[in-house]
């Protein structure tokens, strides 16, 4: 019964379409300030069912397969890509007590769900028959192979610090210390996650200027919908991830709580947000050569500095 | 079941993308309608980067010989239901530009467009105005006049 | 001034060695002549270019129906020295000895103007390396629309015929592309255009392979309006609505360009207030016009903060044209004989508001946006271009400036109240795509500078009642016009905007107006600019070049 519970309700499917509608809500709302406007303001209370109308409406309007495409490659596509979105929010400790799955290779089930995600975006682009599509394919693997790889490295440095891969007792053994020491991590993975979400200014897959809309530019109705939803649940996996690896999770100052680890989620997104609006986005070209000279170096650097802290710091190897 | 049914429908006339796509010069005021002090987000329309999306094509003003085939196609790719919305003088008859012969003098003949906003640019509280009576039509479950008729389905493009 | 009488003076010794006409000044910085021999021009063009005048502005040709001939005009300039020149030739009439030799092998700037007067009036140019008709639509292919005896009526009977001969094209233009291109290489044709997000309506075919540009090839005329044409169907107040239609977003500077050239050929002087006025409202709409480019190189990368809260500003100027003339963009405010409403004292508080509006945002743009790091990254090195592309290309305005080239027609040429006011070359150095939105915030703040020495003059002329409001706005001028000619420049938010006019004996409409407009000039670079680049370079450098369909294709 719990299991149908989580499956269905908490942290499951309707949870990750309340998130969906809420945190795109948030998103435009966030977004309007800093243009100077209001926002999505008429439909319900400031605007907060435009969203719920929105993603309704994809889900309910056509859903065109071009000519010459393969449709069964086409279709089934979004709907892998949002399936697999949505299992590492299993993975994540919500609170105290509930943990869906509790493993000790959380940790890496957690980056390899995270990981695979644009693979699955690069075949729905490769699968569209479609110029912009299949570059906007292209451009998601070569950004994927390049931003995963500190992506990974940095997600790495919790596991290494506290010498276990069990989130739960990765959150259990936060203090304000480790907070400190893995701070530079939280930066590299931060940086990565703007990478790997496409956010600016790495959003150079789905770039409208260049290549219209990348790989979502042949997708209409339920089947943009999915890609949407996979776009917001894996928004909501690395939020979480960054959340419980490097800030403590559902810890909070006075409570341990949902709601700490919520607050701590909405802040990245916030973060996040500040960024695109105030960032163009930077080519290919620059992007590849930030990552391989820049953040892979500092990754690899900043696991030196875990284990020296661990040494130094916190008093030698448990 | 018929009140989920009329949820979707609700929903789908509250939210109405339009396609990124401009024929003349009232995109101008269609950007300023985005703009801060006119806001069109507020009621819930939004800008898409690929006509796949779209709910609404918007007719911005003047179309040429040479764009009616580009608009036409960009019509054809957008998923039902759809409407169009004709802005400017330009798209009833020709406009400031009736005298002109590279200009077509009856686009909406052509595709057949639900609303027509006037003005040369049309202001934009006119424009959201002219979505606003989008919204109230597909309440009222009126089809699309460019599905009903007009001279696109006979035509090649 | 010594210095360019001998200038000038050396053009004129050049022009007399061949046989022309007459060869007189025409107003301060031009002379004008007309060759016999049509046969001289090459080597009368190649003379000036080794003097000096590497600048070709604009080709264009009149119709004479009843002369029988068709009358060449060129314009060249020398943006370094000041000094143009104005060059006319005539050709037969008939359409298989319509043939003149080609400028563009010496001037490359030329290259799209003669494909333009070959497409509109059939004259063919010997030795022009890419002579393919362009704007037209596709059925106007191998027709003259522009000659004075086309029947437009009968042309535009068949209408489904015309429309299937512009879809054939395209449908065509893909196979080809299918037969061209190796179906097992990597290349590809992209179609970047006309309904792609940054394009607006113009399409550039892509050769690409994989993200690397090979080639662009910019297919224009989506907007083609024949404006050119329209005017001539249109009494001379009729044909501002044309004018202004140039391009909407400063549309003020283009009515003042054609206003003055139909003042000098009636004759009349425009009052001081009247003048005045054109300044603060030509620099309202050209200050409304840089916020929309600024924000448009932004875009271009897929920032619209930028957008938004220069949009923010904008709406305060548009305010002040509201209240003046009714309309926020088509103000149709302009007119031959001054300016078309007279000035309320409430109108200039609204302007106020709007100067405070950018004194207290400007800031804020230049902290953020106009310093900022990742702009530097992504446009410090792309698009360049240098000060002798500038000259050989013809660009002018934004671009020239952003390049080093101190070319301004407010300051060159003075029109209207520009001379008594006090303002400066804008440059910058490299000419990249970064520089050019700097230039660009840049003229913003020197426009707010010269609204207020402007509004500062009137409120002071108002003050001691030597401007009456209520009568000053205009001066009549005559329904009917003489015959005669003139061309006048004027500094548009793009660059540089040519109008040449001729009018007939008696005339009630225009006999002729070329538009010359900058953006032709500028899409013209694209492929030079582009080769060898990647596919994201396309929207920045396309962005930042400041293009406007309206002007580019009239």
């Amino acid at each position: 019964m719990d299991m149908i519970f989580n499956i269905v309700v908490f942290p499951g499917l309707l949870y990750v379409l309340l998130w969906t509608v809420a945190l795109f809500w948030f998103f435009r709302k966030f977004m309007a300030a800093l243009h100077k406007r209001v926002g999505p303001s008429f439909n319900g209370p400031a605007g907060s069912l435009q969203t719920l109308f929105d993603l309704s409406k994809l889900l309910t309007k056509e859903s065109i397969t071009p000519k010459g495409v393969n449709p069964y490659l086409f279709s089934i596509m979004p709907l892998l890509a949002a399936t697999i979105a949505m299992l590492p929010t299993a993975l994540i400790p919500w609170t105290p007590n509930l943990t869906v799955v509790s493993s000790q290779y959380a940790l890496l089930g957690l980056v390899v769900l995270i990981g695979i995600e644009p693979f699955l975006l690069f075949l729905t682009g490769f699968g569209s028959d479609n110029k912009y599509s299949f570059l906007g394919g292209i451009r998601i693997l070569t950004q994927m192979i390049s931003m995963e790889t500190s992506f990974f490295l940095a997600a790495l440095s919790p596991a290494l610090l506290f010498g276990t891969m069990n989130l739960n007792s990765i959150v259990e053994q936060s203090t304000w210390m480790s907070f400190w020491i893995l701070f530079p991590g939280f930066l590299l993975y931060f940086v990565a996650l703007l990478g790997l979400l496409e956010q600016p200014p790495f959003n150079i897959p789905d770039a409208e200027q260049e290549i219209v809309y990348g790989f979502y530019t042949e997708y209409s109705g339920t089947n943009y919908f999915l890609l949407k939803l996979a776009e917001f649940a894996e928004f909501m996996a690395v939020f979480a991830g960054a959340a419980t690896l490097f800030l403590g999770g559902f810890r909070g100052l006075f409570f341990d709580n949902y709601f700490c680890l919520f607050i701590k989620m909405i802040l990245i997104a916030i973060f996040m947000m500040t960024i695109r609006a105030s960032t163009p986005r930077i080519t290919m070209k620059q992007m590849l050569n930030f990552s391989w000279s820049y953040l892979v170096p500092l990754s690899l650097l900043n696991l030196a500095w875990i284990m020296l802290a661990k040494i130094f710091i916190l008093g030698g190897v448990a | 079941m018929l009140k989920v049914f009329d949820f979707f429908a609700h929903a789908k006339s509250e939210s109405l993308w339009m396609a990124h796509f401009c024929t003349g010069c009232c995109s101008l005021e269609m950007a300023a309608a985005m703009g801060p002090r006119y806001d069109w987000e507020r009621y819930g329309f939004l800008p898409t980067p690929t006509p796949r999306q779209a709910d609404i094509l918007i007719i911005t003003g003047l179309v040429t010989k040479k764009m009616l085939p580009a608009l036409l196609r960009t019509y054809a790719q957008m998923p039902e239901p759809k409407y169009v919305l004709a802005l400017g003088a330009c798209s009833f008859d020709g406009g400031p530009y009736n005298d002109s012969l590279a200009v077509i003098k009856n686009p909406t003949e052509i595709l057949p467009a639900d609303v027509f906003v006037a003005g040369c640019p049309p202001k934009p509280e006119a424009i959201i105005s002219g979505m606003e009576e989008i919204k109230k039509k597909m309440k009222a479950g009126i089809p699309s006049a460019a599905s009903e008729g007009g001279l696109w389905k006979e035509m090649r493009f | 001034m010594e210095g360019d009488e001998i200038l000038m003076q050396n053009i004129k010794n050049i022009l007399s060695s061949y046989e022309t006409e007459y060869i007189e000044d025409y107003k301060t910085v031009w002379i004008k002549t007309k060759l016999l021999k049509s046969g001289d021009l090459l080597e009368v063009a190649k003379a000036l270019k080794e003097n000096g005048l590497r600048t070709i502005s604009t080709v264009s040709a009149t119709d004479f129906l009843e002369e029988n001939k068709i009358e060449m005009n060129y314009f060249f300039e020398d943006l370094l020295t000041k000094r143009n020149c104005w060059l006319k030739c005539d050709i037969p009439r008939e359409i298989e000895l319509c043939v003149i030799d080609s400028i563009t092998p010496l001037f490359v700037g030329a290259s799209w103007h003669e494909r333009e007067v070959f497409s509109m009036f059939g004259v063919k140019f010997t030795n022009h390396p890419d002579l393919r008709p362009i704007i037209v639509s596709q059925d106007f292919y191998g027709k003259t629309p522009f000659r004075k005896d086309f029947d437009w009526d009968a042309h535009e009977a068949d209408i489904v015929t015309n429309m299937n001969t512009i879809v054939d094209s395209f449908a065509n233009e893909e196979l080809e592309n299918d037969k061209k291109l190796d179906p097992h290489g990597s290349e590809m044709i992209l179609n970047w255009g006309p309904t792609h997000p940054a394009s607006g309506p113009i399409r550039l075919k892509v050769h690409c392979d994989g993200e690397e540009v090979l080639g662009i090839d910019p297919d224009i005329g989506f907007v083609w309006r024949a404006l050119e044409h329209l005017v001539t169907k249109k009494d001379f107040i009729g044909a501002i609505v044309a004018v202004e239609r140039l391009c909407f977003m400063d549309n003020i500077n283009s009515m003042v360009g054609y206003c003055q050239a139909v003042e000098e050929i009636a004759g009349v002087e425009i009052t001081e207030f009247a003048k005045y006025m054109r300044v603060v409202l030509g620099e309202v709409a050209r200050l409304s016009s840089h916020m929309m480019g600024m924000a448009g190189v932004y875009n271009a990368l897929g920032l619209h903060t930028v957008m938004m809260w220069n949009m923010d500003m904008r709406e305060f100027f548009l305010d002040f044209l509201e209240s003046y003339s009714g309309a926020r963009i088509a103000t149709a405010a302009i007119e031959p004989g001054g300016v078309r409403y007279s000035l309320e004292p409430k109108m200039l508080e609204e302007l106020q508001k709007a100067l405070d509006k950018f004194d207290a945002t400007k800031e804020d743009i230049r902290s953020i946006f106009v310093k900022n790091p990742t702009m530097k990254l992504r446009g410090a090195k792309i698009g360049i271009i240098s000060a002798d592309e500038v000259l050989d290309y013809a660009l002018c305005g934004v671009v020239a400036r952003a390049s080093g080239v101190k070319t301004d027609i407010r300051i060159d040429e003075p029109y209207g109240a520009y001379a008594n006011i006090t303002m400066d070359y804008i440059t910058q150095e490299s000419g990249s795509a970064q520089d050019r939105m700097i230039q660009i915030f840049a003229e913003m703040e020197q426009s707010v500078d010269i609204i207020k020495q402007a509004k500062k003059h009137i409120e002071a002329k108002v003050a001691s009642a030597e401007f009456d409001l209520t009568k000053d706005h205009m001066v009549k001028v005559p329904k009917k016009l003489p015959k005669g000619e003139a061309i006048s420049r004027v500094e548009w938010a793009r660059g540089e905007v040519l109008m040449h006019l001729v009018t007939a004996e008696k005339a009630t409409s225009p006999y002729r107006l070329k538009l010359k407009a900058p953006s032709f000039n500028h899409t013209m670079m694209l492929n030079h600019l582009l080769e060898g680049k990647t596919l994201s370079d396309i929207p920045l450098i396309f962005g930042s070049l400041y293009i406007c369909q309206g002007d580019l294709d009239r």
